[in-house]
């Protein structure tokens, strides 16, 4: 073989790498397979997701890990779409070697996913609220934050009785989060004789909320309730809502007091309402992750992070109670699990998959984001 | 009436930033025969530009703005480098392939070297905007209405007024001939995606206070100016603009007195029309006349 700069090049490369490679094969972990939106408008979102896994994993390790070995998150990237997220789905299921799953915390990518679960038969942790994906009987799904069930019934609870406002508008997307929030929000209002003055859907990623904000504007409403998927729409109705005089109290799902949204939107969002599924001020758990994000990030974390977090120590314990990693072991022992004090709230999971069932309101003061109050429901 | 005034400044502020973007998609079908798939990441590099100037740097706002824009233009000639000339003799389809390689590579460029964080820019002015009437003028939106007419007007000047712009026009027109002349019909097409590419990020800097910068903004733009290229005509310079603002009213209003949901297909339904009703689009020439 002729030896040129190129083939020397290839062969130092290749010997760097072989050792590494090895080294790792040394060790046996736990796979967990995980999508995360690494590219795509969640792209954000997705940093915060990882900052999450990243420190889950080092706290279930640093206890002795899963079963004697050490757990691995091995991710794809689902950009951010729903056929990103199959193929990312696909790609982990067909390694072979992942014993459970983590999701999005997008509802309609979980429901892109939602028959590869089912096929690929294994637990899957997500964090997407739309009430359906655990409702419609798929095993495997198991939901590390409050749906949206409750999500509507808090801000129908919190607007009609804490605020005492009648007529409402309600902002929604149009995809299976957005809606699915906006049934929620319509039906519990419906229960407490409220009819909203408008419903307004919305396609993600618009460019001008004119209309939108104008449709609020011409029907009066004295409260506004928002389902809002992605933290730039959110900031860009946020700020000609204001400019376009709508000074209405509003309360929204919780994009609303996410940090890149206090960050995009800045004052338009000041004395708005949000409910939350994580807040710092909510829970000690909640308190100390914060603290030990901020200082690990340099930035506050939000419910990007926590459902991760909460999911992969949740499947960690779950796998150790079992003492296997057996599919059907686990999800048994996902559903034994009762009082689990994560960052998000006490989990408590049922047959379907649902594990927290309430959520707190907060306000933002100025840009802060300060607690109010924790509203649990037993159904 | 109040409804219709708002909506109608509205959409013809956002109709203003397709028209710029799609100005610069007709400048270089028309200078190189190139449908340059990447005039809406360039709108997205204009504005990390500007981030990286005023927000990073500390510079002026108008001083970052020229700053970037001579980048762009810089950029313009890179990207032509790139994309472009290696592959010139081959036909406009791997020209315009290697241009869409090229935008999915910019915005996984700007991913890794910035993250996926949206910046916030303010705008130019301080004050959110003017109230006249019934109708809410937001600065940034009047901003954009002001450079884009200023831009035309320099642009009608440039083409019809110098020689430069009458080379640029030959060059546009009949390469061959252009080049018999002694026109240097390289360095024109140069130029223009140059001109291309500083249009393009001077649209992005201008809706950023608006849309907020992130990676995911020039494909946002780019199609609704590529849809408001074919309503106004091919390759025609007024089409464009005419093309983009007529698109941004029309999905305004669409929006508000249709269906918001279905907003973007207002945009998309009206570039089906034209295709099938008036293919040359408002100020196309028919294919025959251009033998």
């Amino acid at each position: 073989m002729l030896i040129t700069r190129r083939t020397t090049i290839l062969g130092t490369a290749l010997a760097a790498a072989t050792p590494l490679r090895f080294a790792r094969g040394a060790e046996e972990t736990i796979k967990i397979g995980g999508i995360v939106p690494v590219t795509g408008p969640a792209a954000e979102a997705g940093r915060f997701m990882q900052n999450g896994a990243a420190m889950a994993l080092e706290a279930i390790n640093a206890k002795g890990g899963v079963l004697g070995k050490k757990m691995e998150w091995v991710t794809e990237d689902d950009a951010t779409t729903n056929p990103g997220a199959v193929l990312g789905f696909s790609r982990l299921v067909s390694r072979g070697d992942c014993v459970a799953y983590t999701g999005s915390i997008r509802s309609t990518q979980v429901q892109a996913i939602a028959p590869d679960v089912l096929k690929a038969a294994k637990p899957v942790m997500f964090g997407g609220t739309n009430t359906g994906l655990t409702a419609a009987g798929n095993p495997w799904l198991f939901r590390c934050r409050p749906n949206d069930s409750y999500s509507g019934r808090v801000i129908a609870d919190f607007g009609a009785k804490t605020l005492a406002k009648k007529k409402w508008a309600i902002v929604h997307s149009t995809d299976a989060f957005g809606s699915g929030g906006m049934q929620s929000l319509v039906e519990n209002l419906e229960k407490m004789g409220i009819k909203p003055v408008l419903v307004q859907g919305y396609t993600n990623q618009q460019t001008d909320f004119t209309p939108v904000v104008l449709a609020v504007k011409s029907a009066e409403p004295d409260v506004i309730g928002s389902y809002f998927t992605f933290e730039n729409d959110l900031g860009i109705f946020a700020r000609q809502l204001r400019q376009l005089g709508v000074q209405a109290p509003w309360v929204g799902s919780p994009s609303i007091i996410n940090t890149t949204a206090l960050n995009l939107a800045g004052r338009s969002l000041f004395g708005t309402y949000g409910i939350a599924d994580y807040t710092p001020d909510s829970s000690p758990e909640a308190g100390t992750y914060a603290a030990d994000y901020t200082k690990r990030y340099k930035a506050a974390p939000d419910n990007q992070s926590t459902w991760i977090y909460d999911g992969l120590m949740i499947l960690a314990r779950a796998m150790n109670d079992a003492k296997s990693t057996e599919p059907q072991a686990v999800r048994k022992a996902i559903i034994a699990i009762k009082g689990f004090k994560g960052t998000e709230g006490t989990y408590n999971f049922d047959e379907k998959g649902d594990g927290l069932r309430g959520y707190n309101v907060v306000k933002n003061e100025a840009g802060k984001i300060v607690f109010d109050k924790h509203i649990e429901f037993n159904d | 009436m109040a409804i219709f005034l708002q909506l109608l400044f509205t959409g013809l502020g956002i109709g203003a930033i397709y028209a710029l973007v799609a100005l610069g998609f007709v400048l270089l079908i028309r200078a190189a025969s190139v449908v340059n798939f990447g005039q809406g990441q360039f709108s997205m590099v204009g504005a990390y530009l500007l981030v990286v100037c005023f927000n990073v740097l500390g510079l002026p706002y108008l001083l970052s703005m020229l700053i970037a824009v001579i980048l762009m233009a810089g950029f313009g000639v890179l990207f032509a480098g790139a994309t472009y000339w290696p592959l010139r003799h081959r036909g406009g389809l791997p020209v315009i392939i290697s241009t869409i390689g090229a935008s999915i590579f910019l915005e996984n460029i700007v991913l890794v070297l910035y993250g996926p964080s949206p910046e916030v820019l303010p705008g130019l002015f301080d004050s959110p905007g003017i109230q006249v009437g019934p109708v809410f003028m937001d600065s940034q939106y009047l901003s954009i209405l002001v450079s884009a007419t200023l831009l035309v007007i320099l642009q009608y000047v440039i083409f019809e007024k110098t020689l430069l712009g009458k080379k640029l026009q030959a060059t546009s027109q009949d390469k061959e001939m252009a080049s018999l002349l002694g026109i240097p019909v390289a360095m024109m097409i140069l130029i223009t995606f140059a001109y291309s590419a500083a249009l393009g990020g001077l649209a992005g800097m201008l809706v950023a206070p608006v849309l907020f910068v992130s990676v995911g903004m020039g494909g946002l733009i780019a199609l609704k100016a590529f849809a408001a290229n074919i309503i106004g005509g091919y390759g025609s310079i007024p089409g464009a603009i005419l093309g983009g603002l007529a698109l941004g009213v029309a999905e305004t209003m669409g929006a508000s007195y249709i269906s918001v949901p279905y907003k973007d297909a207002f945009a998309f339904f009206m570039l089906l029309m034209f295709l099938m009703v008036r293919p040359q689009g408002l100020f196309g020439e028919k294919i025959s006349e251009k033998a």
